[in-house]
């Protein structure tokens, strides 16, 4: 009995402890996550004009209720989904590709992390920046394709068409977030222990075997964090569709939900609509994070 | 033990929200110091001249102080509304009209104070100005702007990229639409599809200010007099729908809004760009960036074209950026405010010829200083045939609905009669929302 009022005093000297150490973690995110959440919320509710000094009407779930009519807002849902699978997953399954591929070299793997994981230092505004000067008409996106399809002279429209201008964001998406991906598989890699491999070979098993049944298994922590971690970029792209626009691109194909937030909120004021659509965003983000939680079912390994 | 932590869950959770919910401005005394903030667009030619205003009337003011902030001019228009959204706006600010205009009608920029200026009121002051100048800052009988500058947009003509072409640019330039895209024909130059120097091109972003014009030529206009129907005249709009089409990549393919804006190459003379829109302003941008071009003559200014057919005379809007002052302040602030931005304004003719920029009084425009800039009479004969840009709080939509036209026709390949019902469609659900 004694024994217990013990542990139990002890376990809420630790709890408090626990509660002294993650206060500051907590009201960091209640200051910069929270609040802001549950203030869209409360927004989501009112017609509101960001410059209007008047109150604010409230109008309960009429924003929702007009965004979901919205052949404009399904747009956006449209142009984040393209956008999102079309670059999470090339972004998923080369990352991880090269990540085994610069594991295995023997030398100038520094060398290629480097390389990799740059772009992903550089701003996004820099790296669609850059871009656009590689999708101009004359600049050199036309002229490699051209040079390796033997087609001389071709205008490949990279920021006009609506096919290829969702490429082209998807290519600047990928080619910024390539590395850091890449990183984070290699660190995952680094971690399977050698014995693993050491015992696969002694039993004779081929290279495509080892990474099915040896590495993939043992790395699917890290392919659920990579895959949370990009399907969130990707839902959350704004800057890259954003200076597209800006530059004369069709806005209708790469309309992503951020962006119609941005212009909702900021170019027509309407604060109370542009926050109902953030809400949207928030709930298909926290779907699909559980979704993959959920699939994934364990990310417990052990070895 | 978790009624601890919930409890201190919520009051981290409201925390933040008692923090932020403390916006309002504050005030100066009675007769303290005061401090004005003053947030203008980047433009190396006037920073030199405002800043000297700066000192100045702080030199005769004691007391004042003004903190000069730049911004860039993309930026500005949304660190002004965040700012404002915040209530912590800028005391003094300058805006586009187009973007200006919510400010005022949600009551965020008080009126002139006359009597600070040396008016008896608003008619006395309006009168100082030339006609049309103040009528979209002019509402409910009072005055929310002072003109920094007034812009109309002509033709800039490249005379070399016309002789280049074998073509004599004072005689061979164009007139009309029609000849502005059989002249570019002339003077493009393309390796196959891709186009290395275009004869003329439009300035993309701006459609309310450099197409809309276009439409009303041919007897059409975006809203009706009354206000109530967008998209007037089909006719009108599906024949410019077509103009455009024409002009793109599917079409004649010469220019779009892909290229690099054509009036930022121009000043470059690179052999880019033959022609390209922009205001007096430019001139002074030439100077800068190319003297040996700007001093050769080789260019010249021509008056907006018209269509062959065209029913109405009408040249590229005319818009204005105002200096502003914030009204949630109090009365004694705002006084000083609109005392600083006249003393800023009463050196007209020096803006005009250090940036270039044409605050549009009655006495600048009729100064010699004015009449002896470069191709000055173009801008003002076209003045006298353009009308004010469209200014509602829903212009930036309004202006996104015509630019999705206008690109949709241009390189998505729909048929103009399809753009313009869908224009059509929007336009007047946008109209009946307000």
């Amino acid at each position: 009995m004694a024994k217990e009022k013990i542990k139990g005093r002890l376990e809420r000297k630790l709890a408090r402890w626990g509660l002294a150490f993650v206060a500051p973690s907590i009201a960091f995110f209640s200051v910069f996550a929270f609040y802001p959440i549950s203030k869209a919320f409360y927004t989501s509710l009112f017609k509101k004009n960001l410059l209007s000094l008047k109150k604010p009407t409230f109008i309960g779930l009429e924003n929702y209720r007009y965004l979901f009519g919205s052949a404009d807002f399904w747009n956006s849902v449209e142009a984040t989904f393209v956008f999102s699978i079309g670059t999470f997953l090339p972004l998923l399954i080369i990352s991880l590709m090269l990540a085994a591929f610069i594991m295995n070299i023997s030398k100038g793997r520094r060398f290629f992390q480097i390389s990799y994981y740059t772009p992903a230092v550089i701003s996004s505004v820099v790296s669609a920046a850059i871009w656009l000067l590689i999708f101009d008409p004359r600049g050199l996106a036309n002229q490699w394709v051209n040079f390796i399809l033997h087609t001389p002279g071709i205008d490949h429209r990279w920021l006009a068409g609506s096919i290829t201008v969702r490429v082209s964001t998807m290519i600047v998406y990928f080619w910024k977030y390539i590395g850091y991906f890449v990183i984070i598989f290699i660190a995952g890699l680094a971690n399977i222990p050698r014995s693993m491999y050491e015992a696969a070979e002694i039993d004779g098993a081929s290279g495509w075997n080892v990474f099915w049944r040896i590495t993939l298994p043992l790395l699917r922590p890290t392919v659920v964090l990579v895959s949370i971690m990009s399907m969130l970029q990707c839902l959350k792209t704004f800057s890259t569709q954003y200076l597209f626009t800006q530059s004369g691109a069709p806005q209708g194909p790469i309309n992503v939900i951020t962006l119609n937030i941005y212009n909702t909120g900021i170019r027509d004021f309407r604060i109370g609509r542009a926050s109902a659509m953030s809400i949207i965003l928030f709930a298909i983000m926290l779907f699909f994070t559980w979704l993959q939680f959920r699939t994934s079912r364990s990310d417990e390994v052990s070895y | 033990m978790k009624k601890t932590v919930f409890l201190f869950l919520i009051i981290l959770f409201l925390l933040p929200g008692l923090a932020f919910s403390a916006g309002q401005q504050e005030s100066a005394e009675e007769d303290g110091p005061i401090t004005l903030e003053f947030w203008t667009h980047e433009d190396p030619n006037r920073d030199a001249l405002e800043n000297r205003y700066v000192e100045e009337f702080m030199a005769e003011n004691p007391g004042v102080t003004i903190n000069r902030v730049t911004h860039s001019s993309k930026k500005i228009f949304e660190l002004v509304l965040t700012a404002f959204a915040a209530n912590a706006g800028p005391d003094i600010f300058n805006m586009q009209i187009e973007q200006a205009y919510s400010y005022i009608i949600n009551g965020r920029v008080a009126p002139v104070g006359y009597a600070a200026i040396g008016y008896s009121g608003p008619e006395e002051m309006i009168d100082q100005y030339i006609e049309g100048s103040m009528g979209s800052v002019y509402v409910d009988g009072d005055l929310y702007g002072i003109p920094l500058e007034l812009n109309n947009w002509a033709v800039f003509v490249n005379k070399r990229v016309f002789a280049d072409a074998g073509l004599d640019a004072e005689k061979d330039y164009p007139k009309t639409w029609e000849e502005m895209a059989d002249i570019s024909e002339k003077l493009i130059l393309r390796d196959g599809e891709i186009i290395t120097r275009r004869g003329f091109d439009f300035r993309y972003p701006y459609y309310l200010i450099s197409m809309v014009p276009m439409v009303e030529q041919l007897g059409g206009k975006l809203v009706s007099d009354d206000g109530k129907t967008a998209i007037i005249n089909d006719e009108a709009w599906i024949k410019f729908l077509t103009y455009m089409q024409e002009w793109g990549p599917n079409g004649r393919n010469l220019g779009s809004p892909t290229y690099k804006n054509a009036r930022k190459v121009f000043n470059m003379d690179n052999n880019d760009v033959g022609m390209c829109l922009s205001g007096l302003y430019q001139e002074a941008r030439i100077r800068n960036d190319n003297k040996e071009f700007y001093d050769s003559g080789d260019w010249m200014v021509i008056p907006y074209p018209t269509f062959e057919n065209a029913v109405n005379d009408v040249a590229n809007t005319f818009y204005g950026q105002y200096y502003m002052v914030n009204a949630q302040n109090s009365d004694r602030e705002i006084q000083m405010a609109w005392k600083f931005v006249n003393y800023m304004m009463s050196h007209d003719e020096e803006y005009l010829k250090a940036v270039n920029i044409i605050p549009p009084t009655k006495k600048l425009m009729a100064s010699e200083t004015f009449k002896n800039m470069p191709y000055s009479d173009v801008f003002v004969n076209d003045l006298a045939r353009a009308n004010v840009v469209y200014t509602a709080e829903n212009g930036a939509k309004m202006e996104e609905l015509v630019k999705e036209a206008v690109e949709s026709v241009m390189l998505s390949g729909i048929a103009p009669v399809q753009a313009h019902a869908t224009l059509k469609a929007k336009a007047q659900e946008l109209l009946n929302e307000m």
